[in-house]
């Protein structure tokens, strides 16, 4: 069994009588303390032989990572890190050949946070602010689609039908597929130190809430999919009275149109709020106001700006 | 020297699709799209290999959150000459993976959980890709050429994230020997994976 092995006749070995050269296995399993990394590293920077192996180990490590079965991750993770993409800066490229000497870890983040909003730009526009005023024409149209659908009257799919009028029941009525996950992700996040930062823009508050949602120690989640199968998902924590709200490829509406968000509870639905969907990859928005234990959250398409009460059928309705 | 893996790891990745490299060159200018593509080609490789070090679901989601978080702040020091971007990133990944498990509560909740463990089925049974299968065999076979000691060094330390002293006092030999079945038994692998030329 031993037959290629080194016979471990150099077992005097306890570590003190070192030749740096030895530690290249242990180097590239991690499996050095940080101290004795920084020793093996400073002795790569005079060999170029050591170098080469230690490159080369390195690789031979990461080759049985790929034995290793995939796992797919949740997918409130993805939405989790999108979200803290606007609030993290990056480092800035190195310029100068001897700027890349240095290890990467030892370089100061920039402090200029990139330009960016989060997938599912949301509108802060709320209900009450809505039709009528500014964009008549869009309004009309707006209304004119949300009664074609509600007067449609076709009786759909039983997954339709579930969720037909939702805030028209009590919530147990919507309970249908929502299996909740206590599932806690996330814990650290960057964006926390910006709390409370009065110049942040909505997109960075979205941001702060969301993570701050998946990092509270009661955070739930519950997922389900829309009328038209795509997944939705609601996170929520209880303690914080927040939730927010994650679609995989929600369509992008028109000018005339947004998503709008609603609370409903026991005393009907409460507008949270409205947002559109850039049309790629996961749309998501943080709900205004407070959540209730045991609300239910849905969306509807309204007319651009939001109505007072729904006016559609929800696209998806999810109980939390 | 990493053209091999490379090829293979870009196995299971459409031929349209663009290439990790280039994702992340694009991810180091900023470009939101290209991580979210990025993150979904890789991740479930990566949340695989840390929920294989760590154990835990979610302690494992959360080091993979601070994985892509760290993708995103250094994409701009990634260098395409000195390897494929799936090597920077696992790279990565097992090292943040590592530093968890030397965090003393994880450390103790891992053992917990490696107690209950089957150690006997060391493979995480979601279903496998046909690529999987052909590197989980390769390097099964790759494996089997180490010596049984070369290879529970090996298995311990890049897989259960012992440290070398770990390791030693695990198996009760001298830190010296184990140093000594590290680099022999990486340096078998990585002839018989055909790692460098």
């Amino acid at each position: 069994m031993s037959g290629t092995d080194k016979p471990d006749n150099d077992l005097a070995g306890n570590g003190s009588t070192d030749n740096p050269a030895d530690l290249a296995g242990a180097y590239a399993l991690h499996a050095l303390s940080a101290d004795e990394a920084a020793e093996y590293e400073r002795y790569l920077t005079w060999s170029e032989e050591a170098r080469v192996e230690a490159a080369e180990l390195s690789d031979t490590a990461v080759a049985l990572s790929l034995s290793v079965a995939p796992v797919q991750p949740s997918s409130g993770l993805k939405a989790s890190l999108m979200a803290q993409l606007a609030t993290t800066p990056q480092l800035a490229p190195l310029t100068t050949a001897a700027d890349s000497v240095k290890p990467a870890g030892s370089a100061a983040p920039t402090d200029a946070p990139p330009a960016a909003t989060p997938f599912g730009s949301a509108s802060s526009r709320v209900a009450e602010a809505a039709p009528a005023s500014s964009d008549d024409k869009g309004s009309a149209a707006g209304q004119g689609s949300a009664g074609e659908k509600g007067s449609a009257g076709n009786q759909g799919s039983a997954a339709e039908r579930a969720q037909r009028r939702w805030f028209q029941r009590p919530a147990g009525y919507l309970v249908a597929a929502a299996a909740a996950a206590a599932l806690f992700v996330g814990g650290t996040f960057a964006g926390q130190a910006l709390y409370g930062d009065p110049s942040q823009d909505f997109a960075q508050v979205q941001a702060a809430s969301l993570a701050e949602i998946n990092a509270a120690p009661d955070s739930q989640r519950a997922s389900t999919q829309t009328l038209e199968g795509q997944d939705a998902t609601l996170v929520w924590s209880g303690e914080l009275g927040l939730s927010a709200i994650i679609v995989d490829d929600l369509p992008a509406l028109g000018d005339d149109q947004d998503y709008q968000l609603w609370y409903i509870g026991s005393s009907g639905p409460v507008s949270a709020g409205t947002f559109d969907s850039d049309g790629s990859g996961t749309a998501w928005r943080v709900l205004d106001g407070t959540m209730s234990a045991g609300d239910a959250v849905g969306v509807t398409v309204e007319p651009a700006g939001g109505s007072e009460q729904p006016t559609t059928d929800p696209i998806v309705a999810i109980q939390s | 020297m990493l053209d091999l893996m490379t090829a293979e790891f870009n196995f299971d990745a459409s031929s349209t699709a663009p290439s990790k490299e280039e994702l992340l060159a694009r991810v180091a200018e900023g470009d939101q799209s290209a991580f979210g593509e990025l993150y979904d080609q890789i991740a479930p490789r990566v949340l695989g290999l840390v929920k294989r070090v760590l154990i835990d679901h979610a302690q494992s989601e959360e080091v993979t959150q601070e994985i892509f978080l760290e993708i995103w702040q250094t994409a701009s020091r990634y260098e395409s000459q000195r390897g494929g971007a799936s090597t920077w990133i696992m790279t990565m990944a097992h090292r943040r993976a590592i530093d968890r498990i030397r965090s003393s509560q994880a450390g103790r909740d891992r053992d917990t959980k490696i107690g209950i463990r089957d150690l006997a089925v060391p493979y995480d049974h979601v279903a496998e890709t046909v690529e999987v299968k052909i590197e989980h065999e390769r390097v099964a076979k790759a494996m089997s050429r180490l010596t049984e000691l070369q290879r529970q060094a090996v298995s311990l330390s890049y897989f259960s994230g012992y440290s070398h002293r770990e390791v030693a006092d695990h198996l009760h030999i001298p830190l010296g020997t184990v140093k000594t079945r590290l680099r022999d038994g990486l340096i078998r692998l990585r002839d018989e994976l055909g790692v460098g030329s």
